[in-house]
């Protein structure tokens, strides 16, 4: 069960870059960074310098502001981290492959709520386009029931 | 390894790189999250996560930096710098 677009909704999101595509609030739209801390219905994303040098000692001299944007009515950008470009390619296609138990779940997820924005996926990163809803849900509990609960 | 567990792993990775940043409230934060989902998944935490979390204050334990460690007879002390508590794990021999 590794962090693939599927179960982003349920693992752990700290620490992931995340950009937020879109927001009621219009001074949080555009705000990129990663994500140092999440509440019930908000994210923390660190928004400073560091777009592409990764965290480390410049990360704190660039000064990074940290942006509290709430998860409701947002539409969340989420940067994957891939380990390497072939292995990942083919966990995804043994997991579809041996994933018959759980396919009719994994459908109704990506045609349904689940806009995934899976392009370029096999080489280097991919983006997972998140609407904010489906991660509402408190920080500890949306591995056991937010992720494919259908009813909410 | 389920998500869950992922999860715990993600975390103490991401507590102990904001200790060496020296954002500990903010390691706090991780290590605590990581125990709640321990406990609702029944999963308990690695030796090595369980013994550099501080159990009083939830501070990570960088040796040196967050942590004090000594040998003393028959076990191990590690000191919390954060809050001043000490957790004693014995050894043999
Ligand atoms: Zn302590």
């Amino acid at each position: 069960m590794a962090l693939t677009p599927e179960t982003l909704t349920r693992h752990e999101l700290n620490g992931l870059r995340v950009a937020v595509a879109d927001a009621p609030n219009p001074d949080l739209v555009g705000v990129a960074g990663r994500v140092v801390g999440e509440t019930m219905r908000t994210l923390r994303v660190a928004a400073g310098g560091d777009s592409a040098s990764g965290d480390g000692p410049d990360a704190s001299e660039t000064e990074s502001r940290v942006k509290q944007v709430p998860k409701r009515d947002s539409t969340f950008e989420f940067e994957l981290p891939s380990k390497g470009d072939a292995p990942e390619c083919t966990d995804e296609a043994a997991d579809a492959a041996k994933a018959s138990g759980t396919a009719s779940k994994r459908r109704s997820e990506t045609a349904g709520r689940f806009e995934a924005g899976q392009s370029g996926r096999c080489q280097g990163v991919a983006y997972v386009t998140v609407d904010g809803a489906r991660l509402l849900s408190r920080p500890a509990l949306r591995t056991e029931k937010t992720g494919d609960s259908l009813w909410r | 390894m389920g998500i869950p567990a992922e999860r715990i792993d993600r975390l103490q990775d991401l507590a102990r790189e904001a200790t060496a940043e020296g954002d500990i409230d903010r390691a706090r934060e991780y290590v605590r999250l990581a125990r709640r989902i321990g406990e609702r998944h029944r999963i308990s935490l690695q030796r090595r996560f369980r013994r550099f979390s501080c159990d009083d204050c939830d501070a990570y334990l960088r040796p040196g930096a967050t942590a004090r460690v000594r040998l003393r007879s028959g076990h191990v002390a590690i000191r919390c710098l954060a809050c001043g508590a000490t957790a004693r794990y014995p050894y043999e021999g």
